[in-house]
């Protein structure tokens, strides 16, 4: 404990510096010079105020034209912008949680995928009415994921899953027209909806931004989530580590990058077994080191202890090592630049997925039927190439720290039983952290979650915005590169616990948890929902009542958009540090930090002066809890 | 109220009252008065360890004051609660200092006060080796008086230091409880302010024992909530200021347990409406885990026992599960589910059954625990065996759905029951399993229908859910393997590496007892080894293991390997359960139990060979293991395995027949393999066995030369 330390963001960028070094020694390109060469960025698309949905355009909104040829104002278009850009987000969410359901379907005792968690899958089945007596757990296992799969046409009614959703939110979102009906439906109608012609009025578009939000985070994520569980086990708390640093000179090093953990699951199976451990050996090297990137890395940490490479803005840098054998993605937040950089390397680039297929990769199409034998091809690939590596060109900075990962839902109720007492206190609940919030002993709870942003110096907002937020007795959730971030900075060491206020210190030390717990990748943002869904349902508050925030600080894609969507819908207040091209219309911004409020009890904040942004969040959580009189 | 602000209100309650009683005497007696403790070097001692500044006289008590008003922030965080709770209990130990100015003694009988720095070395010492389990701090009057004494009692029944604060202590003397220093029962006064007087030894205790620097408040407040297992009991109403002092008790580690509250914080602040509960969740609360010495049953329990033999004549009762439904499990529970030393008997006692008879029984002992793991569920249920067979006029044999046991006539005519035997479970389980079991709870059944249908409707299933687990338990699935050294004491320099396919060679140490060992005591006789660095995979040599052996060793030896007895074998201490030996002429090994008397076709005998082999040095050709070790995988299998085995006792083939030939046929195809081997009945010379073994075509004869 003595030697704990956090690693700086100033260490990172060194780190980054010098490999950079590399790079131009190779003539590599990077995403800082990208940026430069992108700068200053297009006002009109900033603000958004370009529309380009018709071919009569482009039309760009000025003052001297208020309006596009055919008659929209900047309201219609920033608020069609707003919901496109939602749409492509749960779009792209739900579709893997469609390829989860689909490789659920596909499970057999003695194929490439198993049951791994049959518990959950009983209590999911229970949930949705399907008999499960005497039933043999792979015909259930097909069963749910037929329904799984059908939650995203359905021809009636809304999804499944909101039901879990306590009471209140549940009237809220039937009151306002806003539950989500089948997945595929919402973002159907987002593109209808959206097209020259249909809907220019802010109002109703937003509305639907936060229907399709829902019919992600409570539809397709949750699927995602629930069905990988089942899949691949539930998470639970495991240790890690997480940086550059976790890369083995010595060893065949592959990075597993992307979000489906279908694919990810089995490289790491193979690269774990005795016979490619051996081949290995046989190439010259000492061993196999599996690393990941994003959240495909989030996956596996959480389930299997797979060490953590970098987030977003880090997947270069694994490549410039030198020392990649081989960068396997799979689908969301790959560079294209991957496929040139790798060519300067040594580097196999291999793309797994109809979804992300890009030119300069290796594609060895990933599928349930073929996945056992091409994680295999895969991982000889990367084993083969160690001998291409140019020693002169490796460098792995000699930076890591320690974490504690693999907090589902459910292994946070397990945590939280540690700290009752069998005398008087009921298992299985939130109450524990009810009590700690009641009491004030926690002030109250950020879901930090998001992507890295060269907008925002990479993990700056991340790492400082915990760091003043964990001071104060504020506990974080955080999921996906926000996650990673947290890493590798060493907020998710245990040790980090000296670096609180007193009373998440306390509870850090008698739960025996780090004060940032990692609950997974982006479509774990569910697991979220479910935590605000039980703490209200525990609490007897509302969850927009729960001094409990969203924040993104350093959000990029289209899927945090999305998320932001259903968080706020779902009643919690949400921060952003990065606009999301809305200053164009004052009624779209005035909807989205006030308007909504009216609807679902919560809205958003966009503050992208980092500083400010902590405090409005410590603010809002006091606010909170001034109203509920703790 | 938010709960920080009334924690604020008790402290400004305290500081003003406190403010003014200095005033007060810097008035009276100038600020030239010496102000003091008797018999303590520690002056004050709370203030002096929290600020490292000492208090003579007044003049410094009135700048002690404004030092803790400085600690009286107002921010809506829990350290400025933490901080006022101190403070609170800054000016508590103010306004009892102010009480013994001039020497004054302020306490009469039956109350305490201070206490002195000589009764903190006194009982320091069992309080840091755990001899006083913890510190009980009862404040205010029980909802009734017997309440009230029955909780002291309860906490001094298990050995604890309980210090008493107003009510309570009216409630002890009504009830004729003995209070003193002597009897560990301190009335320490009426008024609030007195819990300084206990704080005090707390913080005398960190200052003498735990070497903490006067001043390193952060340091204090650690050592006090590692090492110092005290809590408070406050009865309801809580007061602002009871409030405020039990602040600064949680910042120092000790919760607190009230029966009516609207704020609660986990294993800080606990509300128990139930008085009679508060001893069990107290101790809960804090972690405190009481040592069981005394087994309450009313014939001996002693090791002297264990090969007394009940015969039929002498016995009243026989539960026999080779006749009629019996078994014996271990089930681990959620904490919720399990209640502290319940027995329960369902259906007749031994005194309803015929004498001589024979009955069904099946006892299930529910565990609960927080590093509890189903794995050490046989663990703990292989112990069985030998708590029942300790008690005088008592037997047990046999394990599972397969036990017997004898009761005594005699015994049972001392009132032994069955309550009794659920007594010796939990109290054996609690006592050695401390580590791992926090609660215990014990079910006797004897209706045979229940018999019958636990038998097979609960206790097969879970055999074979552990059977199952134990054969996908490899050496290749397992992260670790264990040293154990539990025999060092007569046999120093061997170490035993225990993996899933090689158990200790002793025979009572599987991988998952030594893993169960090394969570009951991590630093205790099995430590883990890492298997990262293999050398040599086929005789099993791996560098964290000759690490772990040479460091275990102290240096005796310097490589093993697990799968050999010719390369760089595993030592034997003199425990081991069988040896093996290489037979030059067949190619093969022998292997003698310690029970076997005769001779083997090695021409020794099994103490002969146990004096070449034991004494933890190597000796290539020759090796002692567990009888379970001989139908491993791993036996032998860098010499090609099982099918090197060409001669053992008819008894001990018998007791391994039906696993090793399953190994033989997984192996090598071969179907009834034990009937290949030879025994005392075919041959004690290596010719005759030799013909035999030619005769039956034994896989030894055709495998590569051994030397």
């Amino acid at each position: 404990m003595g030697d704990f330390k956090l690693t700086s963001v100033e260490e990172f960028e060194a780190a980054t510096n010098r490999l950079l070094e590399t790079g131009k020694k190779v003539g590599a390109d990077g995403w800082q010079y990208r940026v430069a060469n992108q700068t200053p960025h297009c006002k009109f698309g900033e603000t958004g105020i370009c529309c380009r949905i018709c071919s009569m355009g482009p039309c760009r909104i000025t003052p001297k034209a208020p309006r596009g040829i055919c008659g929209c104002d900047a309201h219609g278009i920033v608020a069609r912008n707003y919901l496109r850009f939602t749409a492509g987000g749960a779009a792209t969410h739900s579709d893997h949680g469609r390829s989860i359901c689909h490789t659920l379907y596909c499970t057999a005792p003695d194929g490439n995928y198993k049951v791994k968690d049959p518990e959950k899958l009983i209590r999911i089945a229970k949930e949705w009415g399907v008999e499960t007596e005497g039933k043999d757990i792979y015909d259930l296992a097909h069963e749910v994921a037929y329904l799984g799969l059908s939650e995203y046409g359905k021809v009636f009614g809304n999804q499944n899953f909101l039901k879990r959703a306590p009471e209140h939110t549940q009237e809220l979102w039937q009151r306002e027209g806003i539950a989500p009906r089948a997945i595929d439906r919402e973002v159907s109608c987002s593109m209808h909806m959206t097209h020259m012609g249909c809907s220019s009025k802010a109002e109703a578009l937003i509305r639907q931004s936060l229907r399709a939000g829902l019919s992600d985070g409570w539809g397709g994520s949750m699927a995602g989530t629930e069905f990988s569980d089942v899949l691949f086990g539930t998470p639970k708390p495991i240790d890690t580590e997480a940086n550059l640093g976790v890369m083995n000179a010595d060893n065949v090093n592959i990075v597993v990058h992307g979000h489906d953990p279908a694919l990810s699951e089995m490289i790491c199976e193979y690269a774990d077994s005795p016979e490619m451990i051996a081949y290995a050996k046989e190439m010259g090297a000492k061993g196999i080191t599996i690393s990941g990137v994003c959240c495909t890395s989030n996956e596996v940490a959480m389930r299997r202890g797979i060490p953590m490479a970098g987030n977003f803005l880090q997947q270069e840098n694994v490549i410039l090592t030198g020392a990649c054998e081989a960068i396997v993605v799979d689908v969301q937040c790959i560079f294209p630049a991957l496929g040139p950089l790798a060519k300067c390397f040594h580097t196999k680039f291999v793309t797994t997925s109809e979804i992300a297929q890009m030119p300069e990769s290796d594609y060895i199409r990933f599928e349930p039927e073929n996945a056992g034998e091409n994680a295999k091809a895969i991982v000889k690939l990367a084993i083969e190439n160690f001998k291409n590596r140019k020693p002169e060109l490796v460098h792995i900075p000699d930076m890591k720290q320690k974490a504690t990962v693999g907090y589902s839902f459910e292994a946070i109720v397990k945590t939280l039983d540690t700290v009752t007492n069998s005398q008087v206190d009921e298992t299985g609940t939130t109450k524990p952290l009810i009590d700690c919030v009641k009491s004030g002993v926690i002030r109250g709870a950020v879901a930090m979650v998001g992507c890295n942003n060269p907008k925002i110096r990479p993990d700056t907002a991340h790492i400082e915005l915990m760091k003043k937020l964990i001071a104060n007795d504020i506990i974080i959730v955080a999921s996906g590169c926000a996650a990673q971030a947290a890493a590798k900075a060493g907020l998710m060491d245990k040790a980090a616990k000296d670096l609180c206020g007193a009373g998440l210190k306390r509870v850090c030390e008698l739960a025996d948890i780090p004060p940032v717990l990692h609950m997974g990748s982006c479509v774990d943002i569910s697991r979220m929902m479910i935590l605000v869904a039980e703490l209200a349902k525990d609490s007897g508050w509302k969850i927009s009542e729960l001094p409990v925030v969203g924040c993104a600080p350093e959000w990029m894609s289209e899927k945090a958009v999305s998320i932001g969507n259903y968080v706020v819908a779902t009643g919690i207040d949400t921060f952003l540090g990065v606009d999301p091209y809305i200053s164009g219309s004052d009624q779209v911004y005035k909807l989205l930090t006030e308007g909504v409020r009216e609807w679902v009890e919560a809205a958003y904040t966009i503050e992208t002066d980092i500083d400010k942004l902590v405090d409005r969040m410590i603010d809002r959580i006091e606010e909170k809890r001034d109203a509920l009189g703790i | 109220m938010t709960l920080l602000d009334l924690i604020f209100n008790g402290n400004d309650t305290v500081y003003e009252r406190v403010e003014k009683a200095v005033s007060e005497a810097v008035e009276k007696y100038g600020t030239d008065k010496a102000v003091a403790f008797p018999d303590t070097a520690y002056s004050l001692p709370s203030y002096y360890a929290m600020t490292g500044n000492k208090v003579a006289n007044l003049g410094d008590l009135k700048e002690a004051m404004g030092v803790v008003k400085s600690m009286m922030t107002r921010n809506k965080r829990l350290h400025d609660g933490f901080q006022s709770g101190w403070a609170t209990l800054l000016c508590a130990e103010f306004y009892e200092a102010l009480k013994y100015i001039d020497g004054a003694k302020p306490y009469e009988a039956p109350y305490t006060g201070h206490l002195s720095d000589a009764y903190v070395r006194e009982q320091g010492v069992p309080l840091v080796t755990g001899d006083i389990p913890g510190v009980a701090v009862i404040i205010g009057p029980a909802p009734t008086a017997e309440q009230g004494a029955a909780l002291v009692k309860s906490y001094q029944g298990q050995g604890m230091l309980v210090a008493m604060i107003g009510g309570v202590i009216d409630q002890c003397v009504e009830q004729g409880v003995k209070t003193g220093p002597n009897v560990r029962i301190l009335p320490l006064g009426q008024d609030i302010l007195s819990v300084a007087h206990v704080i005090s030894v707390a913080v005398r205790a960190a200052l003498i024992f735990g070497n903490i620097t006067p001043g390193d408040a952060k340091g204090l407040n650690e050592y006090t909530f590692k090492r110092v297992f005290a809590f408070v009991n406050a009865f309801a109403p809580l007061d602002n200021v009871t409030l405020a002092c039990g602040a600064g008790a949680i910042a120092m580690g000790f919760p607190a347990i009230t029966n009516d509250y609207p704020y609660r914080v986990p294993k800080s602040l606990i509300v128990q409406p139930d008085v009679d509960k508060w001893n069990a969740t107290s101790l809960e609360a804090r972690d405190i885990k009481i040592k069981i010495t005394k087994i309450d049953i009313p014939v001996a329990f002693a090791s002297a026992f264990e090969g007394e033999i009940i015969r039929r004549g002498d016995m009243q009762i026989e539960f026999d599960g080779s006749r009629v439904d019996c078994f014996e499990l271990v089930q681990t529970k959620e904490a919720s589910e399990v209640e502290d030393h319940k027995i329960e008997i369902i259906g007749p006692d031994i005194a309803d059954f015929p004498v001589g008879s024979k009955q069904s029984i099946g006892y299930i002992v529910e565990v609960a625990g927080k590093s509890m793991q189903p794995d050490f569920e046989p663990v703990i249920e292989r112990k069985f065996h030998s708590y029942l067979n300790c008690v005088e006029g008592m037997m047990h044999t046999g394990q599972r759905d397969m036990i017997r046991i004898r009761v005594s006539k005699d015994t049972f005519n001392a009132g032994f029951g069955l309550k009794h035997l659920g007594e010796v479970l939990y109290a054996r389980v609690k006592s050695e399993f401390a580590a791992v079991v926090d609660k215990c709870q014990v079910k006797i059944y004897t209706d045979p229908e229940q018999c019958t249908k636990l038998r097979h409707e609960v206790a097969i299933p879970l055999f074979d859910k552990r059977d199952e687990r134990l054969l996908t338990l490899t050496d290749e699935g397992v992260d670790v393997y264990y040293s154990c050294i539990m025999c060092q004491a007569f046999s120093p320099s061997h170490v035993c590496v225990v993996t899933p396919e090689r158990l200790g060679l002793c025979g009572a140490v599987s991988w998952l007892d030594a893993k169960a060992t090394n969570e009951l005591d991590p630093q205790g006789p099995c430590q883990v080894i890492t298997k990262e660095r293999p050398i040599d995979e086929r005789i099993g040599e791996y560098e964290d293991v000759n690490e772990a052996v040479r460091k275990f060793s102290q240096g005796a030896l310097d490589d093993v390997s697990l799968y050999s007895i010719i390369e760089k074998p595993m030592t034997s201490c003199g425990c081991f359960e069988c040896i093996c030996g290489i037979e030059p002429l067949s190619n093969g090994v022998c292997i003698a139990n310690r029970e076997y008397a005769g001779m083997t076709p090695i021409g020794m005998t099994f103490p002969e060979l146990a004096s070449m082999t034991g004494g933890g040095v190597q000796t290539p050709g020759f090796m002692g293991h567990g009888k379970h070790f001989i139908s491993s995988k791993k036996f032998m299998k860098a010499e090609g395995g099982v099918g090197r085995i060409v001669w053992m006792p008819k008894d001990l083939k018998e007791q391994v027949k039906d696993r090793l030939n399953a190994t033989a046929k997984e192996l090598y195809g071969i179907d009834n393999f034990c009937d290949m081997i030879g025994d005392e009945t075919v041959a004690e010379d290596p010719e005759t066995l030799l013909a035999f073994l030619e005769e039956k075509g034994h896989p030894a004869l055709t495998m590569e030369p051994m030397m």
